[in-house]
């Protein structure tokens, strides 16, 4: 049995994220960017995490490493016991099969295929998916399952890639500007998604935002600037989105 | 430079792989216009100057024998030059340490002034001395086979007498530019070899004093070849004329221009399906070159450059890629060229044959690649006009996909998630996906027109070498003989069975159209000889009346049933009118069959044999092949076997070699338009590839999305690929097909194999290059761009 099946089996009781002094700097030609500057950080089960802070400042660097889309340059990071920096490309796509849930600002949505299909999806290569149609229900899309991304407004498009997110019952949902292609309305739509998610599937769920009014819905808020987290708020009373002022 | 332009050459060092396929594919049509246009015009322009330089004649003729006074009665006939007569006779050499029989022609000279009309071309040496009977100028190519130099010596058998010969130079002469021993496919140089000795001398040993057998002559501009030949027949009739003929006619020439037809029609064939590809290609990749550089397009407009000029810009793009295949193809041509040239140096003697590079034939093959791709960009660059800046630059209509027959389809066939994205951007894009389908097939079709030629070559081999003849030797005989000439060889311990054939000299005709030709006629119960009709069964000859070969029969326009005016050449001069009781499907040469009865009838002497068929206890050869050497009566031995082996020399060494040149081209059209395909399946998907990988598909199972497509296009081709290939077969073995041979078409199962297999290979080996791009798929990077 390999190592990836071990992360997609191994779940912590506490902290589904341990990372301790993640580093990452890029290179281009002469000049280094250093993206993250030694950032501790531990992300319990079931928690809703906002990450806050200028462009560049490192939260989209954090995510994709969290996500197991890109490698620290130095640093650990565990999920549960299984140490992620040392998994090769193979175990990090089991890794991201099994446990990971993506939302991205643009939906990355297949466009040759209908709301449905673009869940099945995941559904087709996920260990123990919901149905399809179920997490088209949970979205509130059931009845556009055969209508193609041309066919959906962009907050429909959002629910589909969340759906197809969910569908797998993931550990964890990364969620890169999930609404800032929206506007206020539909992307309470999708926050609530989101929060019900969290509250019905017990999924964590780590959102990036620009938009500080997002935090209301969060257990904890880390501020990033310059590769590090600057602060840290703690909201004993996370809001309901509903309640979110844009 | 212009900003304008310094674009065009980073786009095409982007775009250097897909821009390189492209130049491959035009590459090869250049190459072989280059090669074929070039060679045939090395070719004849060697001929033409070789033909003027030495006096080829315009008109032959044999004869039984004619005193030397005929010359001048037809010199006289109007229309003719220039006439000359000599002697030309067959002998068997006897070259030291060698058991095969080696036969000769010896052809007269004038010692004194040599000859003047097909004239000799001395390589070393001198020619015959008046006063040295032996003297002889041996054939350049013949001399080299069997590593004979000036001043070597070995005894001849002429018209049944012994006499030593010795070289005293070499050369070559333009009426045996092919030297083919009568009855052979190819020159087999180590076999027959052409002489030349003193005129004087071959009288003497010929008892043909101041008498001739041959006649050459030249024609007065503007004479009329026709009339000529009519004048002449007249004049010869007494003598046991053959019957004069023109160049047309003339074996060695005929030879040649069937190769020019040859390489006439490899160029009227083949370019065009490379140049086809290449249109289609420079259309999709331009096509594809301006959906992505939208905003670009939109921006230079905005900029307040012209409609023409952000056109132009992607025209050059399209014409750099054909100067580039221009350059790649001038040079394969030439290198192909020179190999070409240096075969036909193997089969054609020419005292200098060499391939020239001609600048018509390069700009020619350069301008064709420029309009081919001009013709491909003119999608691009209408749509690159047709754009305003307002809507360039605005992102594009997201790709609508609905639900239609193929969506049915695939439902039906319970397709995952990933086989519904394979088979619905098929559909999304059908001008593309047909043009890859058809590149494939076209690729196919022409790697099976070319390979096929194998298996033509082999069938027409088969048909002629095994089916239609069984003896192991062909002995032919000085002068006819009577069946007394059977019996003596029938003696020769070894010797398993002999038969007679008889061959006579004829002119057919059918009103207005008329043809040489030989009837020839062997036992009703022949087991040595046998007609093979196209489907190989063998048909008996007629009780009555002639069987035709269908090539000769299609040139009088005659149908079984009709009936033939038959005028024997030489001998009684009878004149018959004969029906055409069956026509046979044969391979090679024209021909005509008849009865012994029926020759008979024609002939009508008393001396019937002519040669003999002979099979033989293989174990015995060289004592039977060394016993006819010193026969007298034999003119000379033909083995079966090694006129085979020469046969597939040939095809190994020739075709084999035009073969993998069409090989490789083949391939380069199935590479540039896979890889091409792939590339813009690439560009397309690499969004949707990003967003699987990051969905948890591994990298497999992202390139099976990526290559399924292509995968499915390929082997929809496969049956495509072979139907093209039918059609181009058929039409290629009709054009390649000449008086001298008739292609039969009869591909194998293997041939349709290999071109598949071969296409197949070709079509993996890109798409695999075009897959490894999936383990650079920058994931981050692709997913924070809206697509």
């Amino acid at each position: 049995m390999s190592r990836g099946e071990k992360a997609g089996e191994t779940s912590a009781p506490h902290a589904a994220f341990t990372a301790t002094g993640l580093c990452k700097v890029y290179r281009t030609g002469e000049t280094e960017v250093h993206a993250l500057r030694g950032v501790d950080l531990t992300i319990p089960e079931g928690e809703v995490l906002v990450l806050l802070g200028p462009s560049g400042s490192g939260k989209s660097t954090l995510l994709n490493i969290i996500g197991g889309l890109d490698r620290p340059t130095s640093g650990s990071l565990k999920f549960g016991q299984t140490e992620l920096t040392e998994l090769d490309d193979a175990d990090l796509t089991r890794f991201r099969r099994a446990n990971v849930g993506f939302i991205f600002q643009f939906y990355n949505l297949i466009p040759s295929l209908t709301a449905h299909e673009n869940v099945r999806l995941v559904t087709d290569i996920a260990a123990e998916p919901m149905d399809a149609d179920e997490a088209l229900a949970l979205v509130g899309l059931a009845e556009r399952r055969d209508h193609y991304p041309a066919q959906l407004s962009g907050g429909e498009q959002q629910r589909v890639a969340v759906a197809r997110a969910i569908a797998k019952r993931p550990g964890v949902l990364l969620c890169d500007e999930p609404t800032g292609a929206l506007d206020s309305a539909t992307g309470i739509h999708v926050l609530e998604t989101l929060a019900r998610a969290n509250r019905e599937l017990g999924t964590t769920v780590v959102i990036i935002t620009h938009n500080a009014g997002i935090a209301a819905m969060a257990h904890r808020v880390l501020h990033f600037l310059d590769g590090r987290i600057a602060r840290t708020e703690v909201n004993p009373q996370p809001a309901d989105p509903e309640g979110i002022s844009w | 430079m212009r900003a304008l332009d310094l674009k065009l050459l980073r786009d095409l060092w982007h775009l250097r792989g897909q821009a390189l396929a492209i130049s491959l594919v035009l590459a090869a049509a250049t190459a072989t216009m280059v090669m074929s246009l070039g060679v045939h015009r090395s070719l004849s322009e060697t001929r033409d100057t070789y033909y003027a330089r030495n006096h080829f004649a315009d008109i032959f003729a044999s004869m039984t024998r004619a005193p030397r006074s005929i010359i001048g009665r037809v010199a006289a006939v109007p229309g003719v030059r220039r006439a000359e007569g000599t002697i030309q006779q067959y002998a068997t050499l006897d070259l030291p340490g060698r058991v095969v029989p080696v036969r000769a022609l010896l052809n007269s000279v004038d010692e004194y002034a040599g000859n003047r009309l097909n004239q000799l071309a001395l390589r070393a040496g001198r020619m015959p001395q008046p006063g040295s009977p032996g003297e002889v100028v041996a054939d350049e190519a013949f001399a080299n086979a069997n590593g004979l130099v000036i001043g070597s010596q070995f005894d001849a058998l002429i018209y049944g007498r012994k006499q030593r010969l010795r070289i005293a130079g070499i050369g070559l002469a333009p009426n045996f530019v092919y030297a083919l021993a009568p009855g052979d496919l190819i020159p087999d140089d180590s076999r027959f070899g052409v002489f030349w000795m003193g005129q004087k001398a071959l009288e003497a040993v010929t008892d043909r004093t101041e008498a001739i057998n041959t006649l050459s002559l030249t024609l007065e501009r503007g004479a009329s070849e026709a009339d000529v030949i009519r004048a002449v027949d007249a004049v010869l009739a007494p003598y046991g004329g053959m019957g004069a003929y023109g160049r047309k006619d003339h074996l060695s020439n005929a030879f040649l221009d069937n190769e020019l037809m040859q390489l006439n029609a490899m160029t009227r064939v083949i370019p065009p399906v490379f140049l086809l590809v290449a249109v289609f290609l420079v259309y999709i990749v331009l096509g594809r070159m301006i959906r992505t550089e939208r905003t670009q397009i939109g921006l230079l407009k905005a900029f307040g450059y012209s409609d023409w000029a952000v056109a132009g810009h992607y025209l050059k793009f399209a014409l750099a890629v054909a100067l580039m295949a221009t350059l790649i193809g001038a040079a394969a041509g030439i290198w192909m060229g020179n190999a070409m040239t240096q075969l036909y140096g193997q089969f054609y003697r020419f005292p200098f044959l060499q391939y020239r590079i001609s600048a018509p034939v390069i700009l020619g093959a350069a301008a064709v690649s420029f309009a081919a791709a001009a013709l491909g960009a003119l999608g691009g660059m209408r749509s690159a006009v047709s754009l305003t800046p307002a809507v360039a630059m605005s992102p594009p209509m997201p790709p609508a996909y609905r639900a239609g027959l193929v969506e049915r389809l695939g439902q039906a066939a319970g397709f995952s998630a990933t086989g519904h994205m394979i088979v619905r951007h098929i559909a999304r894009w059908p001008g593309r996906s047909a043009i890859t389908v058809l590149g494939v097939a076209l690729s196919t079709g022409l790697l099976f027109a070319t390979t096929q030629f194998l298996d033509s070559s082999r069938t027409m081999l088969d048909a002629f070498f095994f089916r239609a003849q069984r003896q192991d030797l062909t002995v032919t005989f000085t002068e006819p003989r009577n069946a007394d000439a059977l019996f003596a060889l029938a003696q020769i311990p070894g010797v398993l069975r002999v038969e007679p054939v008889r061959g006579v000299a004829v002119k057919i005709s059918n009103g207005h159209r008329t043809e040489r030709t030989a009837i020839e006629s062997a036992r009703a119960d022949s087991q040595l000889t046998v007609r093979i009709d196209r489907d190989g069964s063998a048909i008996a000859l007629p009780v009555s009346g002639l069987m035709l070969s269908r090539q000769l029969a299609d040139k009088l326009a005659v149908h079984a049933g009709a009936r033939v005016h038959v005028e024997m050449l030489g001998g009684r001069r009878t004149q018959v009118i004969l029906p055409v009781a069956a026509i046979v499907d044969e391979f090679i040469g024209e021909r005509a069959y008849a009865s012994e009865a029926t020759l008979e009838s024609i002939a009508r002497d008393a001396a019937p044999v002519g040669a003999a068929l002979v099979r033989i206890d293989p174990a015995e050869r060289n004592r039977i092949l060394t016993y006819l050497k010193d026969l007298p009566l034999v003119l000379g031995v033909t083995e079966k076997t090694a006129a085979l082996e020469k046969f597939e020399q040939m095809i190994d060494e020739n075709m084999l070699t035009m073969i993998m040149f069409y090989i490789a081209f083949a391939s380069a059209i199935a590479v540039g338009v896979v890889y091409n395909s792939a590339r813009i399946l690439y560009s397309e998907r690499a969004h949707e590839l990003a967003t699987l990988r990051v969905l948890g598909y591994f990298r497999s199972e992202v390139g099976i999305v990526l290559l399924g497509e292509l995968a499915l296009l390929v082997v929809v081709s496969v049956p495509f690929g072979c139907l093209i290939g039918y059609g181009m077969a058929q039409l290629m073995t009709a054009m390649f097909s000449s008086d001298l041979f008739r292609l039969p078409f009869a591909p194998s199962r293997a041939s349709y194999g290999w071109a598949v297999v071969i296409v197949l290979l070709a079509a993996l080996g890109t798409a695999m290059i075009v897959a490894r791009r999936v383990q650079r798929l920058d994931l981050v990077r692709v997913l924070k761009a809206r697509e």
